[in-house]
């Protein structure tokens, strides 16, 4: 039988890997695809907790929103990568460190 | 007939005002004179003239008549009123009189004897002002005022004496002359506060007058023997008593004829006079011992004189003499015998000073004019100058006899006359008083030996420097009027005549008569005959000895180097042992003042200003090291915080990230400790 722990514990270890993943990767794709695992970890959580709420599905709906509304960010920081390659010739997050300027 | 006797007593008083203040106004006008004016001589010549006749004029009104006291409120503390005032008695008269006339003299004599001087103004200046000083000191009947005139008379002499203020010897004497009469003043001073603790008054007539209240009031007897200690002192200083006599030798240094006016009639008859004006105070104890200190005083004198070689000292150590006559008359009773004394020796001291002023002067000019190495003060360099100076040489003589007391001179008359008080006194008296008599009649045969020797050493033989060397010119003579005249003056003066019509008998004397009311026993005694006969008898025995000595060449009966002549010649070591006693621990103490000045009170402030030092190095350190320190402690963690938070702001997306990450668990972590 599979219990609401053994979810949690597969979201925990997703977020972990994504973050894993944001703070060590040289390449602004991979740190984007770390995002994208620490997302459905959270969104595994609400399909999860979904269960407490059976009459109106309301975890699988906000699943299905915060779906759409990732597709839409990752396409957004495509773009804003792509603009960076242009600029400075490379996505290496630690090389384009103008933010503190 | 009161009113007019009222009258003429405020024009007595007035008359003597005058004459107290024309000194003053002479020295006065003198001050404002430029110092070489030659005007100033006479300003004070007659101003003392004037002093002097208006003196005989108050004289001829007040002897033997009633006094004439006036006074009026001088200032008032509380219920104590002050009177001041003029007090014109027997003994304030003759005073008047005695010093404005042997004063007139001496203001003649001066104004040739300083004519070279620079500063001649000055020199008016000073002596008009000293004979103010001591004829206000005779007339004024307020103690207060008699101390300040007292002090003046004092200060007077003091720069007279310094009046060569080049000599350092000059500054010296009358260094020593005003410290010794500071010490007499302290006494006189403390007899005046014990007598108005005691009386309550500073009148002078009614301490000592008719009623007198030191007679009716009993005085604690501590408190008399404090006030008679003060006088003793003050008599001692101001008349070079033993044992504060040591000043008037030494104050030779001053003008001859400034010697003449202080040993004459001003200085040292100032003491005199003051026994006079204090005489009913003195218990019969205390006038024992006034004659005793005035007998020793007179021997000591007389014995130092013997062998002086500085004409001035031996005149000087005369004085001394002659005052212990004095003042051990008032120690024996004989009041009238004592001012007479004075009055007389006031005559032929000064003519003594005035010829030895000439001879001086004279072998001053000798020397300089022949170039020779001579003291002109030593008598063993002079001599045969009776030739060259004949007038000079008959006024020693007549001055001489008069110190010696032989017939028919002034000194006669008083000398003898203490004499045989002395002897009648004596009489019903045993112990040392039964001695004092004799020391005067010895001490009368050692002046004729001193008298005798200076006059042959100086006047007789040959002129010793011209014996060795022949061709010394000798361009001297007795000078012009105003040396003769005052002179002349003074040599009528020392002779019987003026004093008594009887040139043998001293009873008779006016001046005795004037004051025989105050004498205690004057009956007739077989003294009167034959002491004044033995005395005359012996020094004629002692001028024929002397002159076998000095003119006859005999030899000594005593060696030059004996004890007793060193003990003479160096004035029985008083002044050494003063020196040793007093002078030199007091120095001793002046440097070990010096001494701690620099070392103890400069030490301390040293070692406080060290210990400043430190303590400010002390807190430069802490300054530098804590305050300081912790200011840079704060801005190095200030820079250590900046610097690690800059670290943050590198730029790196994930650096940011991690923090976030890091500072979320920190929170967490937090949490679940808490």
């Amino acid at each position: 039988m599979i219990n609401l722990s053994d979810f949690l514990l597969v979201s925990a270890g997703l977020f972990c890997i994504g973050l894993y993943v944001i703070l060590t990767k040289r390449n602004s794709i991979q740190v984007l695809i770390g995002i994208e695992l620490m997302l459905n970890a959270a969104i595994l959580n609400l399909v999860a907790f979904g269960k407490y709420d059976k009459i109106s599905n309301g975890g699988q709906t906000f699943a299905l929103f915060a779906i759409v509304l990732a597709a839409a960010t990752t396409a957004v920081a495509l773009a804003i990568i792509l603009n960076v390659y242009k600029k400075y010739k490379t996505i290496d997050p630690g090389k384009t460190d103008h933010l503190k300027d | 007939m009161q009113d007019f006797l009222t009258h003429i007593d405020t024009l007595t008083t007035k008359f003597a005002l005058t004459a107290v203040l024309l000194p003053l106004l002479a020295a006065i006008v003198n001050y404002v004179l430029p110092a070489k004016s030659k005007i100033t001589g006479w300003i004070s010549t007659l101003a003392i003239l004037g002093s002097a006749v208006l003196c005989a004029f108050i004289f001829a009104k007040v002897w033997n008549q009633h006094e004439v006291h006036q006074q009026q409120l001088w200032f008032s503390i509380g219920d104590t009123k002050v009177y001041a005032g003029i007090l014109l008695n027997n003994l304030s008269v003759l005073m008047l009189v005695l010093v404005s006339l042997v004063a007139l003299p001496v203001h003649i004599y001066s104004t040739a004897y300083m004519k070279e001087d620079a500063r001649y103004g000055r020199y008016f200046t000073y002596l008009s002002f000293f004979c103010f000083s001591m004829l206000a000191l005779v007339v004024t009947d307020n103690l207060v005022l008699f101390y300040a005139f007292w002090e003046l008379v004092g200060f007077s002499s003091y720069l007279l004496i310094g009046f060569w203020f080049t000599k350092p010897k000059a500054i010296l004497a009358n260094k020593k002359a005003f410290i010794m009469n500071r010490i007499g003043d302290i006494g006189l001073l403390t007899a005046i506060i014990t007598l108005f603790v005691s009386c309550h008054t500073f009148d002078i007539t009614q301490l000592f007058g008719a009623n007198a209240l030191v007679k009716t009031i009993a005085i604690p007897t501590n408190w008399q023997y404090l006030a008679c200690a003060g006088l003793f002192l003050a008599v001692a200083a101001k008349s070079a008593q033993f044992p504060l006599h040591t000043w008037l030798p030494d104050a030779m240094e001053g003008p001859t004829s400034i010697s003449a006016l202080i040993h004459a009639a001003t200085m040292v008859a100032a003491g005199v006079f003051l026994l006079g004006r204090f005489y009913p105070f003195f218990t019969p104890d205390e006038l024992t011992i006034l004659a005793i200190i005035g007998t020793f005083t007179a021997f000591m004198a007389a014995t130092i004189a013997l062998t002086q070689n500085d004409l001035k000292r031996i005149l000087a150590y005369s004085t001394i003499s002659q005052l212990g006559f004095m003042v051990a008359a008032m120690g024996i009773g004989a009041y009238s015998s004592s001012l007479f004394h004075l009055a007389t020796h006031a005559f032929f001291k000064c003519l003594l000073f005035l010829v030895a002023g000439i001879v001086i002067h004279e072998m001053q000019h000798i020397k300089e004019e022949n170039n020779l190495e001579i003291d002109p003060q030593n008598i063993q360099t002079m001599g045969g100058l009776r030739k060259k100076l004949p007038l000079t040489f008959i006024a020693a003589v007549i001055g001489g006899f008069a110190l010696i007391g032989f017939p028919l001179t002034s000194g006669y008359l008083s000398k003898d006359s203490i004499l045989v008080r002395s002897f009648e006194w004596a009489e019903d008296r045993n112990g040392i008083e039964k001695l004092l008599p004799l020391v005067l009649f010895l001490t009368s045969w050692l002046t004729a030996f001193y008298v005798a020797r200076m006059v042959y050493k100086v006047f007789f033989g040959e002129f010793k420097p011209a014996i060795s060397n022949p061709k010394i010119n000798l361009h001297i003579s007795d000078g012009g009027w105003q040396y003769k005249l005052p002179l002349i003056l003074l040599a009528i003066g020392s002779l019987f005549p003026l004093f008594s019509y009887n040139p043998l008998a001293s009873e008779n004397a006016w001046l005795v008569k004037g004051f025989s009311s105050a004498d205690t026993a004057n009956e007739l005694s077989i003294y009167q005959t034959y002491i004044p006969v033995l005395v005359n008898l012996g020094v004629v025995l002692v001028l024929y000895w002397a002159y076998t000595i000095y003119i006859g060449q005999r030899r000594l009966p005593i060696s030059a180097t004996a004890f007793l002549v060193r003990f003479s010649y160096n004035e029985w070591y008083i002044d050494r042992s003063y020196q040793r006693i007093i002078v030199k621990p007091v120095l001793a103490l002046s440097r070990f003042a010096c001494w701690i000045d620099p070392n103890i009170i400069d030490g301390f402030l040293h070692l406080l200003s060290k210990i400043t030092l430190a303590f400010a190095k002390v807190t430069e350190w802490l300054d530098k090291n804590i305050v300081d320190g912790f200011l840079h402690l704060l801005a190095a963690l200030v820079l250590g915080i900046g610097n690690f938070a800059r670290r943050f702001q590198n730029g790196k997306v994930q650096y940011y990230l991690f923090s976030m990450l890091a500072i979320i668990l920190a929170i967490f972590i937090f949490k679940i400790l808490i």
